[in-house]
């Protein structure tokens, strides 16, 4: 699903974001990122959804060369992908069905079938009774919910979460993992960007160790 | 198609529902800049109609060496009105000049006394057809008056003329200057205002294309927002116009000392009106554009 070869990202001369990174992911993995703080975490991920190019190497994305994709073409890329973040990223000034909609309009979907996933993917994740309200009257962990709801509302191939429990305490971090293992078990590829070591040893799956921009590991169970 | 122009009308209104302040500084800052413009517009078609009223004073007088004979006048008149440029051409003979002339002595009228009635020559006041008030249409007479020999001499104000004319090409420079430079302000302020607003809504920008929408879907509801604003700015500055037209710039332009009497100061008419408020829809329009080639990156 997910091929990189000797994949490089620099900014500038001086500050290298990523080395030489040579992995395969394949369809349905769950797949964990992991390292300290400037690892590359982020900027591997970010170049998966085209928010930026590397340096050097290429790219697969289910089968299509992403390294020189035309920006005209970037977003039927993002079409295929689910991205959570840890700030959640949702528009404060509409309500919790709005921010799931938008990804749907934003692919031109017809108003009828909108409703009828939106109101899906928020039963999902439980928040099918929270539809009117808006995201700042909310917690931090439905915030989140929201915002994987939105990821998952367009059933994507691949769902990319950076470090998605960061701001969350840890009751609310272990039901965002069971959404995504939900997901995962769906038969969406799951790449979860986290420098918790708790989580992969609770929930045991193949782990890439970052660091200083360089693969250091690469471990199945 | 018509499910997707639905979907970006519904937006855009819902833009501008979501952000009124927003909304309301980007329509006033429209609303000022077509106002301002406008009013310019509308000072500057009116000194012009003005300088027309008096170039219509513009005539050419022949004067007589002899005043010619009643069959010589007919023919002569004659001659002179079939010219291109002539409207008119009035006879005033030695008497008439010479009551006009005490007229216009007023209450001097007596210095005239003892003094021949024959003293001023009889002359031919020619008219100008509207259009010929300029030096070329005055020139082309007086070059045909020239070649008739029972002309002694020509009066056609050509100092005054060329003033004139100097006066009215310095209006139309000024106010293409000015007009260039409020335009080139309107636009400037307007597409500040809406990449401010624009800038306020970045997140939405940003989170629509990481959903996968592409660049003209992002586009097109702010675009729409753009002109619909553009549209109400338009026409509030047309209202501001009809108001401070009838309040202020009609009177001021009566009482104006140059003012002819009966010189009636003129509006927008309907094309114009049309004019102004598509140029609100269009300034809405670019200065979108502009704001979100800044803000859309894919």
């Amino acid at each position: 699903m997910i091929q990189l070869f000797n994949v490089t990202k620099s900014y500038g001369k001086e500050n290298v974001a990523l080395r030489e990174m040579t992995v395969h992911i394949e369809k349905g993995e769950f797949t964990y990122v992991t390292g300290p703080s400037g690892a590359g975490k982020t900027t591997f991920l970010s170049m998966l959804y085209g928010a930026s190019k590397p340096t050097r190497g290429q790219i697969l994305v289910n089968g299509t060369n992403i390294t020189r994709m035309a920006s005209g073409q970037i977003p039927y890329l993002r079409r295929k992908i689910g991205v959570v973040f840890q700030d959640f990223k949702l528009l404060g000034s509409r309500t919790v069905y709005e921010n799931v909609a938008f990804a749907l309009e934003a692919q031109g979907k017809k108003r009828y079938e909108v409703s009828k996933k939106v109101y899906k993917a928020l039963k999902e994740v439980g928040l099918e009774h929270r539809l009117q309200r808006k995201p700042m009257e909310l917690s931090g962990g439905e915030q989140q919910r929201i915002a994987i709801a939105r990821a998952l509302v367009v059933e994507p191939l691949i769902l990319l979460a950076d470090e998605p429990s960061g701001n969350l305490d840890q009751e609310v971090t272990l039901e965002i993992m069971e959404l995504f293992k939900r997901a995962n078990a769906r038969g969406t590829t799951v790449l979860l960007a986290t420098h918790d070591h708790s989580l992969y040893k609770r929930f045991p799956k193949r782990v890439l160790g970052l660091e200083g921009g360089r693969l250091v590991m690469d471990h199945k169970p | 198609m018509l499910e997707n122009i639905r979907y970006f009308i519904r937006r855009a209104l819902r833009n501008m529902r979501q952000w009124p302040v927003l909304c309301t500084a980007a329509i006033l800052t429209m609303a000022v800049a077509l106002a301002t413009m406008a009013t310019f517009l509308l000072v500057v078609m009116n000194v012009q109609g003005l300088a027309n009223s008096w170039s219509e004073e513009v005539q050419v007088v022949a004067y007589f060496k002899a005043p010619p004979t009643r069959n010589q006048l007919s023919s002569l008149i004659h001659q002179v009105e079939v010219l291109p440029d002539v409207q008119k051409a009035i006879y005033i003979s030695k008497a008439e000049a010479f009551k006009r002339f005490g007229t216009r002595l007023g209450d001097d009228a007596g210095l005239l006394e003892g003094v021949s009635r024959d003293l001023l020559p009889a002359s031919l006041e020619i008219k100008l057809k509207a259009g010929s008030h300029n030096r070329e249409g005055v020139a082309r007479i007086v070059a045909e008056l020239n070649k008739d020999s029972r002309f002694d001499d020509l009066r056609f104000g050509q100092e005054w003329l060329e003033r004139f004319e100097n006066f009215v090409d310095l209006l139309r420079f000024v106010g293409l200057v000015l007009g260039s430079f409020f335009l080139l302000a309107a636009l400037f302020i307007v597409s500040n205002t809406i990449k401010l607003t624009l800038y306020t809504r970045r997140d939405e920008l940003e989170i629509m294309a990481l959903v996968g929408a592409t660049k003209r879907f992002i586009q097109i509801p702010f675009l729409l927002e753009g002109a619909l604003q553009g549209f109400a700015g338009g026409l509030l500055s047309l209202g501001f116009l009809v108001i401070s037209f009838k309040l202020f710039l009609q009177k001021s332009l009566q009482s104006f000392w140059l003012t002819p009497v009966g010189f009636e100061p003129v509006f927008l008419n309907g094309n114009q009106q049309l004019i102004l408020v598509l140029c609100g829809v269009l300034l809405g329009l670019l200065g979108s554009l502009v704001s979100l080639r800044k803000f859309v990156r894919l």
